[in-house]
């Protein structure tokens, strides 16, 4: 019989792909919002990106225009200036800072007393909750010439100092303020690595007759090496970055010149001078560039360590 | 345990790391008693100190009656809440249908998203879009453009990873759908990963002042921390919130705007505080699922 025939047979790979494409329908009718969303907030702002090629008409088709931006781009004296204040505040914050959250994450574990300890902790994570404008009107009110910084120089016997429009002054703000703002947060990862350490290796060490230092050289160290690696590798790959947000609110005209970064210039130009095109173009430069170095420091802290971006 | 002595590097440690501390809790303090202390003693304090100068409600009377803070306030409410919820409803209905290992196309679907994480197409290709679709000056603007978040999503489905298959395939048993199953099994077994990235994304609406800055363009759409930026990075505080408002005040010759500004920090803040006991007890093991786990 014909009937039997077919349920005999296995049915083919295509009929049973839409057997189960129907069976899950509603676990597609849950991605669907987020899906949507992407294509409409993400995919067509990169179908957008073309402008980067054509001069912004406001009610009528854009007009092609070729490398002109890219080309503006690379013979602007600005582009280089920027570029370099991207990357020189970027080293300060990812490279510079870098060992001062292992430091507080083994200073943490350090502490005898445990109620302390937790205190530290959790006043130490407040500030990376904080909004940045909240944070900027802390640090401006703190840097101020009546502000606590200088009440405290000034028992010294220091003259007070403009801090926030000292050009030589303001970029070490911005890596104290980062500092500030992640000492608790960015230091978890290395203080979980370190209470994850078997008791077994302290007695060890306890026996051979280590004291504190061998034992944080020797026992603590080792346990760190791999989120430190982690990290120190990610963090490369925010490179261009160097925190958008930090500078637009502390910024101000005495020092825009030494802290201006992409993202800033990118916002000024785009959205305060309207310069669309021009706008876009660096921001595709940015963009390519950036997710290029966020993808292979990924691959290579995934082969090294086991664990990266996601 | 054995109680052991208190060395002399114990106490420089404890030392230092109170020194830390105190970087962070002074200057939340001293904008705390500044903005509640009397006015016309208030403009002489100094950045050190933590108790307020006598007490007054002034600022935060002029806070919550005033014609462009009281609104913007309301805004942010708004937007937090209902923004939030889109979030969490967007993002745990996609990791649920992504945590499912069977799912097809799942792979093609990650690497999109992870796409979409990674690659940033700019500031002006999302204005010209929100522009397009009619959303400028509505509050829409803001909660839409950021409805879900791929990282947040990611650490959502290992939370969901985590609830043992058995119970899922016992519920399928039973008769029960997709929709039962995600509602009744996985909101509550995993909500400790639900709260954690309700508080992330709750945490970041209410803390985000860019994109309302540009999208809002309109006073009365604004939101605090757009206000509060105003305030502190062009410092005229009298000329946003309107001089004029503050005729009704009696005591409006003795307003101190330092003060007011603070108090102003001190209401973008609460929040904050609020959540944060809930911070601590979820968002740690949030982090680990985030950064361990492959």
């Amino acid at each position: 019989m014909t009937n039997g025939l077919q349920a005999a047979k296995p049915k083919s790979s295509r009929a049973r792909k839409l057997a189960k494409l129907r069976a899950d329908r509603i676990l597609y009718l849950m991605l669907a919002p987020t899906l949507v969303y992407f294509i409409i907030f993400r995919v067509w702002p990169i179908i957008n990106m073309r402008l980067a090629f054509y001069d912004f008409k406001a009610k009528k088709a854009w007009v092609f225009a070729g490398m002109k931006y890219f080309n503006t781009i690379f013979a602007s004296p600005q582009f280089g200036k920027i570029l370099t204040n991207t990357l020189i505040i970027s080293f300060m914050k990812y490279v510079l800072l870098f060992p001062v959250f292992v430091i507080f994450a083994i200073l943490l574990n350090e502490m005898r007393s445990v109620r302390l300890r937790k205190t530290v902790q959790v006043v130490s994570y407040l500030p990376h909750f904080l909004s940045w404008v909240v944070i900027a009107g802390i640090w401006i009110g703190m840097l101020d010439t009546t502000g606590a910084v200088n009440q405290l120089t000034a028992l010294f016997g220091q003259a007070p100092v403009n801090y926030m429009t000292s050009k030589s002054a303001i970029r070490w703000i911005l890596m104290l303020c980062e500092g500030w703002r992640s000492l608790g947060w960015d230091s978890i990862v290395y203080f979980t690595a370190i209470i994850a350490i078997d008791r077994s290796l302290y007695e060890a060490a306890d026996v051979d007759g280590a004291n504190r230092l061998q034992i944080i050289r020797y026992v603590v160290l080792p346990a760190l090496l791999v989120p430190m690696t982690t990290m120190f590798i990610l963090n490369l790959g925010y490179f261009l970055n160097a925190g958008f947000d930090q500078v637009l609110n502390m910024t101000n005209d005495s020092v825009n010149s030494v802290i201006d970064i992409l993202d800033t210039y990118i916002y000024r130009i785009g959205l305060e001078k309207g310069q669309y095109s021009l706008a876009t173009a660096m921001g595709m430069l940015k963009g390519i560039v950036g997710t290029v170095l966020v993808l292979t420091t990924h691959v290579t802290s995934k082969k090294l360590t086991g664990s990266g971006v996601w | 345990m054995l109680k052991k002595k208190l060395s002399v590097s114990q106490i420089l440690l404890a030392l230092v790391m109170i020194l830390i501390s105190l970087t962070m809790v002074v200057p939340l303090l001293n904008i705390l008693a500044r903005s509640i202390s009397v006015p016309e003693r208030s403009a002489s304090m100094s950045g050190l100190e933590i108790l307020p100068r006598g007490l007054s409600s002034l600022n935060y009377q002029i806070i919550f009656s005033n014609p462009v803070l009281l609104p913007s306030i309301l805004n942010s409410i708004k937007i937090t809440v209902i923004g939030t919820l889109i979030n969490v409803a967007l993002t745990t209905s996609a990791a649920y249908a992504l945590s499912r290992r069977d799912l097809m196309y799942k792979k093609a679907i990650m690497v999109f998203l992870i796409i979409m994480m990674l690659f940033d197409p700019g500031l002006v290709p999302e204005y010209l879009v929100v522009q397009k679709l009619g959303l400028m000056n509505t509050h829409w603007s803001v909660i839409l453009v950021t409805a879900v978040n791929v990282y947040y999503l990611i650490i959502c489905m290992r939370y969901f990873e985590a609830v043992p298959e058995s119970l899922y395939e016992a519920a399928l048993l039973d008769g029960a759908g997709h929709l039962r199953i995600f509602a009744q099994i996985y909101l509550p077994l995993a909500k400790a990963g639900v709260a954690t990235i309700f508080m992330f994304y709750a945490v970041v609406r209410w803390n985000d002042y860019f994109r309302p800055g540009i999208y809002l363009l309109s006073s009365s759409k604004t939101t605090l921390q757009v206000i509060l930026r105003q305030f502190i990075v062009s410092g005229d505080t009298a000329s946003i919130i309107g001089a004029q408002n503050l005729l009704s005040y009696n005591e409006f010759a003795k307003v101190d705007y330092t003060a007011l500004k603070n108090a102003t920090i001190v209401v973008a803040i609460i929040p904050i505080l609020l959540l944060y006991p809930l911070v601590l007890k979820f968002y740690t093991s949030g982090v680990m699922a985030g950064a361990v786990k492959e």
